[in-house]
Formats: C-alpha cells, sequence, structure tokens
C-alpha cells in the first residue's frame, strides 16, 4: 500500500516537474502581489493621511521627521513601506515591460535599468532610515 | 493600429485595468522622487527648501492627483483580490468597480479640499 502510494507521488512529481519550475516564479509573484498589496494597503494609506490629511504637508519639517523617527516603530513602519513599495512596484513595472517592450535585448536592458535603480534606492532608503541621527 | 486589431472592447474591466497600471506607475514614479527627497534629511537646509516646494500650490494640486492613484489604486487592488479569492464574485465585477472608483472619487474630493485649503485661505 505505502509502497504504491510512493510510486504513484513519485510518478506524479516526474511527470509535472518541468511544467511546475517553470510556473512556481510567477504563482510566487502573483501571490506576493496580492499579499504585499494588502498590506501596502494600510501602509500606504496610514503614511498618506498622516503627512498630507491630520497635518498640513508644510508642517513635515525635518523636526517633525526626528520627532517621528525617535520612536522605532516609525522607523521599522516607513521601512517596510519602502521595501514593500519598491517591491511591489518594480514587480508591477516588470509585467508593463514585458508587455510593452516587444524586443528580448531591449526588455533585458529595461529590466537590468529597474532593477539597478530600484536596489540603490532601496539602500539610499534604509540608509536614511536606519542610520538618522535626530536631534530634537 | 485600427481599433479592430484590439481583442478588447473598452468594457469596466478593461478600464479598471488600465487605471490600475497608470495609478500604479504614477506611484511608483513618486516612490522613486520620494526617496531622494527624504534622504537629503542629514542636509537639513536642503531637505527645507525641497519641502517648501511641497506647500505650493501646484505640488498641492499633485498631491491630490496622488491620492487619486493611491485610493483607486488601493481599492481595485481589493477589488482583484476578491475576485481572485472568491470565486462568486466576478458576477459583481462591474458593480464593484462603480462602487471602487466612486469611493475613490469621493475620498480624493474630501482629502483634495484638506489638502487645497491652506492656498485658498491664503496660509500658504
Amino acid at each position: 500500500m505505502a509502497l504504491r502510494e510512493r510510486s504513484f507521488t513519485s510518478q506524479r512529481r516526474n511527470s509535472t516537474t518541468m511544467k511546475r519550475s517553470k510556473a512556481n516564479f510567477e504563482t510566487w509573484s502573483w501571490f506576493f502581489m496580492r499579499i504585499s498589496g494588502l498590506i501596502l494597503f494600510f501602509l500606504a494609506l496610514i503614511h498618506f493621511s498622516i503627512t498630507h490629511i491630520f497635518n498640513d504637508v508644510t508642517t513635515t519639517t525635518v523636526a517633525f521627521v526626528a520627532k517621528r523617527w525617535a520612536n522605532p516603530l516609525w522607523r521599522v513602519f516607513d521601512w517596510l513601506l519602502l521595501a514593500l513599495g519598491l517591491l511591489h512596484g518594480s514587480n508591477g513595472l516588470r509585467f508593463i515591460m514585458d508587455d510593452y517592450i516587444r524586443t528580448p535585448r531591449r526588455r533585458a536592458f529595461a529590466k537590468a535599468l529597474m532593477y539597478s535603480l530600484a536596489t540603490v534606492l532601496f539602500v539610499v532608503g534604509t540608509i536614511t532610515i536606519v542610520t538618522y541621527k535626530g536631534t530634537l | 493600429m485600427s481599433t479592430r486589431s484590439t481583442v478588447y472592447k473598452g468594457k469596466t474591466g478593461q478600464w479598471a485595468f488600465v487605471l490600475h497600471r497608470i495609478s500604479g506607475f504614477l506611484i511608483l514614479m513618486f516612490i522613486l522622487l520620494h526617496i531622494i527627497d527624504i534622504s537629503t534629511i542629514n542636509f537639513p537646509s536642503v531637505y527645507a527648501s525641497i519641502h517648501r516646494l511641497y506647500g505650493n500650490v501646484l505640488m498641492r494640486t499633485f498631491e491630490v492627483g496622488l491620492l487619486f492613484g493611491l485610493t483607486y489604486h488601493a481599492l481595485n487592488g481589493l477589488r482583484v483580490i476578491m475576485i481572485d479569492f472568491f470565486p462568486g464574485v466576478i458576477k459583481n465585477e462591474k458593480r464593484l468597480f462603480v462602487a471602487m472608483l466612486s469611493l475613490s472619487l469621493l475620498l480624493t474630493v474630501v482629502g483634495g479640499v484638506i489638502i487645497l485649503k491652506p492656498f485658498f485661505t491664503g496660509k500658504v
């Protein structure tokens, strides 16, 4: 019984290996967009409300940021927004590039440029949030 | 290109998709700009002069546009998630699109009044 079961699963694994490994990345990408989108729904709207609705944008001065970042939880909040926003956004831009850039070489070039830019900005943003020593 | 060459017939689902794409792209462009402007926090005078621009009426209008992009993308994203995870929702896909678009417009108008008010009351 057990033997038969094992042979069945291994057979199934063999027959779908090619298909599955090919579909895997896009499946995870699809899932990631839903989960990160759901988290960003709250993070982005809360962030916008704080900086544009409950406070006027002209009051978001250096002192304002220093006061907020005195609490490490706000740094975590902002870093999550940075990381998820960039990942969700660049993955979305990847879909757009796949749709509209038709030649493989241009597509590869555009994506390389985008990944580099996103990486640089992720590093710059992370350094800004982590290393800031505000003086109140 | 003739209109016949596309399979799309301009129904709600297509407009929901087009708006989602455009708003997503514009939000990403703003994130890139925003990371740069916040990174000047260690140079307070540079930060201050950039942030004075955000109080400008032109930038305030742009922020209202950003609010529409954000609320639409967020709410339509919820619609997409609902369609993906709950099979019955597809039947109400059109009504849901109208609801999400209306809600994002409403939030934009309310938020827009708050964002633009300082300009009309002469505070900036």
